[in-house]
């Protein structure tokens, strides 16, 4: 898969002959420089970005032959996302972002507010969950947006960079949170990271350098 | 409910958070506008209803005329009396004659009224504040109250009066001496047009100043509660034969109600720009919340929403403001309208132009008159300019790439 960016007249090949597959419940890292296309790679994966070149399969399913909503949907079932800012809505309290994701989904009943609870328990939020987003520290939003990105049990949780505005203690809380959930759920995890040591507690590590994704060997 | 109508609301009314200043400031915008034009367009709908009243009780619903002198009548008082639709029909005759009490001259407009029916087609006794209008007989004339003030006359006085017929009598080397009618009434309608310059006398009084023999000038017909006048006009128009015709107060008044209606029409477009501020204060707000929530909206994309959904979130917002705002301005305008006599009066008494107020106006009282039609106007335009509001910022998050506007700063 390739994916390249206009800048001006220029064209900047961002991922260039990408190639790889995850198993269910496999937990891989991708480390690189800033600006290398691990976003990129996310988005795509994601389905918010399209490739130049090559095909995305979500399972079985050969992502460009949905049409936009229907991609939009099966996101919403598929994929949970962790972004590095949280991106929570503070106009809701912690417990309605969390319902959020099902919300999109069309699902706000007794059964979607049990789970809400339930992660937002797991999550080790049991307390706040009515407190404004607002009044929440770092990494309480951080398990916030953890725990939405698990709502409508996805298979692949794509984690962009969830520790970059956490001190070392919190951030390591969260890493320990994702994998411990990708174990216990067998939910596929996609960790973008800076830090070597987060990036190794993953079973595979991958390092994108140059647009080019290659298996991580020196640790 | 819909995760976008959820989040509007949420982003107008936060969880644990107080309603935003650009809510509220949004919604009195849109009040005001609509309040404003409550009360301009239903004191507007009051100045037409009293002239429209005025002009039924002082000239009757419909009139039948043939432009000459009419002598038969009598078979049209039958015709018209038969019919279902009409209260009360009599003739009369009208004209302008020279009145003169000691050196004082004038020059209104007399007509006749017919003063036995049991309802009679112009009810002059609810208007008499001096005198009586069983003492009219066809020696006396009833004036108008600005009339007997502008030539000095009161109850009893006499006055001379001068018909034209004096002239033709005159062209003729024949002398016709000015008739002396005694003032047995002063009536006052409340409609300055109809009080500053009249005077009203007997049908028989009126033949022989206008040497009518036994005819008159038309016969004026006063309708029943519930009938159209046009509809009436119109029925009666197709059984008389020509050259009788007629004509409903709308049609001898229509200039003064094309006028009304314009002003009306004027007011509600002028004042409309009020709202139409509130409205693009709206979407000027609404498009910064849209830029400073960037990120949120690539977030919705990525958690599955829609573009069209994320229009529907930011318009309902729009629409949200809009039904707050009518509701509010409807209700504050009403309260408004149901003082305004206790506001006028008082803003009139601060300027000490009270006088002036009835002058101009021709009515001591604000009137006020609405109808569901001129709210509906009001708040099908509110709405509709508040959900364009929120239109434009709409269609600029719906814009949006969920990527892009992840990747924003």
């Amino acid at each position: 898969m390739t994916k390249s960016f206009r800048s001006g007249n220029r064209s900047i090949e961002v991922l260039s002959g990408i190639e790889m597959c995850m198993r269910q419940g496999e937990s891989i890292s991708i480390r690189g420089d800033s600006g290398s296309g691990k976003t990129t790679l996310l988005n795509v994966i994601a389905g918010l970005e399209y490739p130049d070149k090559g095909k995305i399969f979500w399972g079985e399913t050969l992502l460009s032959q949905l049409s936009a909503s229907s991609q939009a949907k099966q996101r919403a079932v598929t994929i949970g996302m962790v972004f590095q800012a949280f991106y929570l809505i503070p106009e809701l309290d912690a417990f309605e972002n969390v319902m959020m994701a099902s919300r999109i989904l069309g699902r706000a009943g007794s059964q979607e507010k049990s789970r809400a609870r339930e992660l937002l328990e797991r999550v080790g939020l049991k307390e706040r969950l009515y407190s404004s987003t607002l009044k929440l520290s770092g990494g309480e939003r951080q398990r916030v947006a953890v725990a939405r990105a698990l709502m409508n049990k996805p298979s692949l949780i794509l984690a962009d960079e969830p520790t970059g505005n956490l001190d070392e203690n919190t951030g390591k809380e969260i890493i320990d949170l994702l994998m411990e959930i990708s174990r216990e759920e067998t939910v596929s995890l996609i960790l973008v990271t800076h830090n070597p040591d987060y990036a190794m507690q993953t079973q595979r590590q991958f390092l994108l350098h140059y647009g080019k994704l290659n298996i991580n060997t020196d640790g | 409910m819909p995760w976008y109508l959820y989040l509007a609301l949420k982003q107008l009314f936060p969880t644990g958070k107080r309603v935003s200043l650009f809510f509220i400031i949004a919604v009195c915008g849109v009040m005001l506008g609509v309040m404003l034009l409550v009360i301009v367009q239903s004191v507007m709908g009051g100045f037409g209803r009293i002239y429209r009243d005025k002009i039924i009780e002082t000239n009757g619903h419909i009139r039948i005329e043939t432009g000459e002198v009419m002598y038969d009548y009598e078979n049209m008082l039958n015709f018209l009396s038969a019919r279902k639709e009409v209260a009360a029909a009599s003739p009369y005759a009208h004209g302008v004659v020279m009145l003169q009490h000691k050196d004082r001259p004038a020059f209104p407009a007399i007509r006749s009224i017919d003063v036995n029916g049991e309802t009679p087609v112009v009810p002059i006794a609810n208007y008499i504040i001096l005198g009586g209008v069983d003492d009219l007989d066809d020696d006396s004339v009833l004036l108008s109250s600005n009339l007997a003030s502008s030539i000095g006359a009161a109850l009893h006085s006499t006055v001379e009066v001068y018909t034209p017929l004096i002239i033709d009598k005159l062209t003729e080397d024949e002398v016709l001496l000015p008739r002396e009618l005694t003032v047995v009434g002063i009536y006052e309608t409340g409609w300055e047009e109809f009080d500053s310059n009249t005077m009203i006398a007997t049908l028989r009084l009126m033949q022989e100043l206008y040497n009518l023999s036994s005819g008159v000038h038309g016969v004026a017909v006063r309708l029943n509660p519930g009938y159209d006048e046009e509809e009436v006009a119109s029925m009666i128009r197709e059984e008389i034969l020509p050259p009788n015709e007629t004509m409903t107060w709308l049609d001898m008044y229509a200039g003064l109600l094309w006028i009304l209606k314009l002003e009306k029409n004027m007011q509600f477009f002028l004042l409309l720009f009020i709202v139409i501020v509130a409205a693009f204060a709206i979407a000027n707000a609404q498009l910064l919340t849209v830029i400073r929530k960037t990120r949120e909206i690539g977030l919705l994309g990525a958690l599955g929403g829609q573009p069209r959904q994320l229009i529907a979130c930011y318009c309902f917002q729009g629409l949200f403001i809009g039904v707050l705002g009518t509701l509010l301005g409807i209700i504050v305008g009403l309260i408004a309208l149901h003082f305004r006599n206790d506001i006028i009066h008082g803003f009139a008494k601060l300027t000490n132009s009270e006088e002036w107020l009835i002058k101009f106006y021709q009515f001591a009282e604000l009137p006020v008159y609405y109808t569901s039609s001129d709210f509906i106007a009001i708040s099908i335009s509110a709405l509709i300019l508040t959900t364009l509001a929120g239109l434009l910022p709409a269609w600029h998050a719906a814009r949006m790439k969920p990527a892009e506007a992840l990747r924003n700063e």
